[in-house]
């Protein structure tokens, strides 16, 4: 069902098999007819020949001596008749034949009239009461010849009109198709993140409405990625209120109760709930980086962002754990800034919770990297490659989601950047760096 | 401090209400936007806690109207919304701090401190008081390098005066601070308070204005 048609090759084909169908069809009607007329004008030259030659036959054998003679017309010249005759008499005895007639090939007299053999048309007349009688012999193969060289006469400008013809039509289509050309070309040209409508502007008619339903589904995957967004967000809102309510009512039940077992479980059950948060959070940011729109169509300063995010994962570490470096100059970027603040944070988060407990250093390049270095014994080379795999943690005894680095990586490859994890760091023995190189503009 | 919560979700709510209690505030919780609203209209609080998605209405327009009519009350947001943009609309919306849900209530008590200190003009939660050194966010309090311990309601009362030095507060402005509203109010609660905090901390701090209210003497 996959087969490809080229519409070029599918209308040279029709196209040019009606022409030579057509085309043969009015030759063969022409030449049938023509056939009809050519026998007639035939027959009357053949009747007329006859009637031309009989009364001299008959002056000059009436003026004979001897009867029963045949006397042989040599030629004037030597020539290939066309036309052979022979005079006979009622005994059917020869009295006069033309150069090229061959007796054998005449029939015996049977009247007047026209006859047809195999090889020859004939005419039958008579002069003197039957005494003297002529039959003109006309080769039938003079005449198929003739029909012959009329058909192909016909048929010539036809091997010459159907390549021309082909070619016009390829030509035609050809010309034709042109602005879909260009329309593919525009298509193919626009970035993954435009769903800006398409212009129709010189499509023939017929191929409209393509770009109109391109349009439509445009205008659907734009719908579609808002929906997406919106659902994660809402998600999101749905599972935090009661996680929110049930971590606090714990943090509630260990300040409240004075059994110390009672509190290590009041204990436990915050810290399930914590883990189940981040880890919901987590899947909803890896739906979010893998669903949604990365790039906006506008380009924001990354460095607020990365000023916030830091602010508030600070809140939480001793102080002077994070260490913020960035440029002095504005980093434009048409990164969605909630997309690029999910990635810092998990890089930072990541680094807190993987690092040896000293600093954790974040620069921001203007050129739009973004490094996110930490202390630490140095990851192998295979584990380094594994560590962007979802569920994957770079050793099983620390607590995390083991989605950070994924949600990271689906980022970068969605939006165009590139993560590269780098251990250890360069220039020491030891550490984790990783480098997100951000889409500037 | 008297504090507004304006939260639906009831789990949450009371969780958030025991914790502020805990701490020796005075919590008003209410889980609609027109409660609110008529709550602020008739009762001065030192402080809001504001959910954004409530069940008449989003709160980022409740605190656009506010701060529109020129009200200054701190707002701190919690919310389930974590998106950066959401928290940077919430922040120009005149939010002071905002705090994504879940959080930690010790987290929470922390950020109302440190808000409630930027408003009394002094963000450093260090303060020295003639004798008396303060750690407004470690609740730890010296006199003469000895520590002494309050209870939730006498540090209410000890934050109050620490906020206005030398401002006389009257017993109602008190009573505001550390009872929610509808709460029942005993007739000498505040005397007795008063009277345990001076002995605490020392002669010469609190000063009475009979009939009038009471002050923190100038260091």
């Amino acid at each position: 069902m996959n087969r490809r048609h080229s519409l070029q090759g599918r209308l040279g084909l029709w196209l040019g098999l009606a022409l030579t169908l057509v085309w043969l069809a009015a030759a063969t009607a022409a030449a049938l007819l023509a056939r009809r007329e050519m026998t007639a004008v035939f027959d009357s030259t053949l009747q007329e020949t006859a009637e031309r030659i009989l009364p001299l036959a008959v002056l000059d054998i009436v003026g004979r001596d001897d009867e029963g003679v045949t006397q042989h017309l040599s030629a004037i010249r030597a020539n290939d008749e066309i036309f052979t005759y022979l005079v006979r008499d009622d005994q059917n005895r020869i009295l006069l034949q033309s150069n090229g007639a061959n007796p054998a090939d005449f029939p015996p007299w049977d009247g007047t009239g026209f006859r047809q053999s195999g090889t020859h048309r004939f005419f039958n007349d008579e002069a003197l009461r039957g005494s003297v009688r002529i039959t003109v012999a006309e080769p039938l193969d003079h005449r198929a010849k003739a029909a012959r060289d009329l058909l192909i006469g016909m048929g010539l400008p036809l091997i010459v009109l159907l390549p021309v013809a082909l070619g016009l039509i390829v030509l035609t289509v050809r010309a034709s198709l042109r602005p879909l050309r260009g329309f593919l070309a525009r298509l193919a040209a626009r970035n993954a993140r435009d769903l800006s409508p398409l212009s129709a502007a010189g499509l023939p008619t017929e191929l409209a409405p393509l770009a109109q339903t391109l349009n439509d589904l445009l205008d659907r995957l734009a719908a579609a990625f808002a929906a997406e967004r919106s659902f994660a967000a809402n998600a999101a809102h749905e599972l935090r209120t009661p996680l929110a309510g049930a971590i606090a009512q714990a943090q509630r039940l260990q300040s409240e109760s004075a059994d110390p077992a009672a509190r290590t479980r009041a204990a436990e059950i915050e810290a399930t709930l914590k883990r189940l948060a981040r880890l919901s959070e987590r899947l909803m940011q890896l739906a979010r980086a893998e669903g949604g729109r990365l790039r906006l169509d506008r380009a924001a300063d990354l460095r607020p962002v990365a000023r916030l995010v830091v602010e508030d994962l600070a809140h939480a570490a001793p102080p002077g754990r994070i260490r913020l470096s960035l440029p002095a100059g504005a980093v434009p970027s048409d990164l969605d800034p909630d997309a690029f603040a999910i990635a810092l944070r998990n890089l930072v988060e990541n680094a807190l919770r993987h690092g040896d407990g000293g600093p954790v250093e974040v620069t921001l390049s203007p050129d739009g990297r973004l490094c996110v270095a930490n202390g630490g014994a140095p990851v192998p080379g295979d584990a380094l490659g594994r560590l962007t795999d979802r569920f994957e943690r770079g050793s099983s005894d620390r607590a995390g989601s083991g989605l950070g680095l994924a949600i990271v990586a689906a980022i970068a490859d969605r939006a165009g950047g590139r993560l590269t994890l780098v251990s250890p760091r360069e220039g020491r023995p030891d550490g984790f760096e990783a480098r997100l190189d951000l889409p500037v503009s | 401090m008297r504090i507004l919560l304006i939260e639906d979700d009831r789990v949450l709510g009371e969780a958030v209400r025991d914790q502020l209690a805990a701490d020796g505030q005075s919590v008003d919780w209410v889980d609609r936007l027109d409660a609110a609203g008529a709550a602020l209209a008739t009762t001065p609080f030192d402080l809001v806690l504001l959910d954004l998605m409530l069940p008449d209405g989003r709160g980022l327009p409740f605190l656009r109207r506010l701060r529109g009519r020129g009200d200054a009350t701190p707002v701190i947001i919690l919310t389930a919304l974590d998106q950066l943009s959401d928290r940077i609309e919430g922040l120009n919306a005149g939010a002071d701090d905002y705090l994504v849900k879940p959080f930690d209530l010790a987290e929470l008590s922390a950020r109302i401190g440190s808000v409630a200190r930027r408003y009394s003009g002094n963000p450093n939660p260090f303060v020295t008081h003639g004798p008396l050194e303060v750690d407004l966010a470690a609740r730890v309090l010296m006199r003469e390098g000895q520590p002494l311990t309050l209870t939730a309601r006498e540090w209410a009362l000890f934050e109050a005066f620490l906020a206005r030095p030398g401002q006389l507060l009257s017993k109602s402005q008190l009573e505001d601070k550390l009872y929610a509203f509808g709460a029942e109010v005993e007739p000498n609660t505040i005397e007795v308070h008063i009277s345990r905090l001076r002995k605490k901390l020392g002669p010469g701090i609190i000063e009475t204005e009979r009939g009038l209210g009471y002050r923190l003497a100038r260091a």
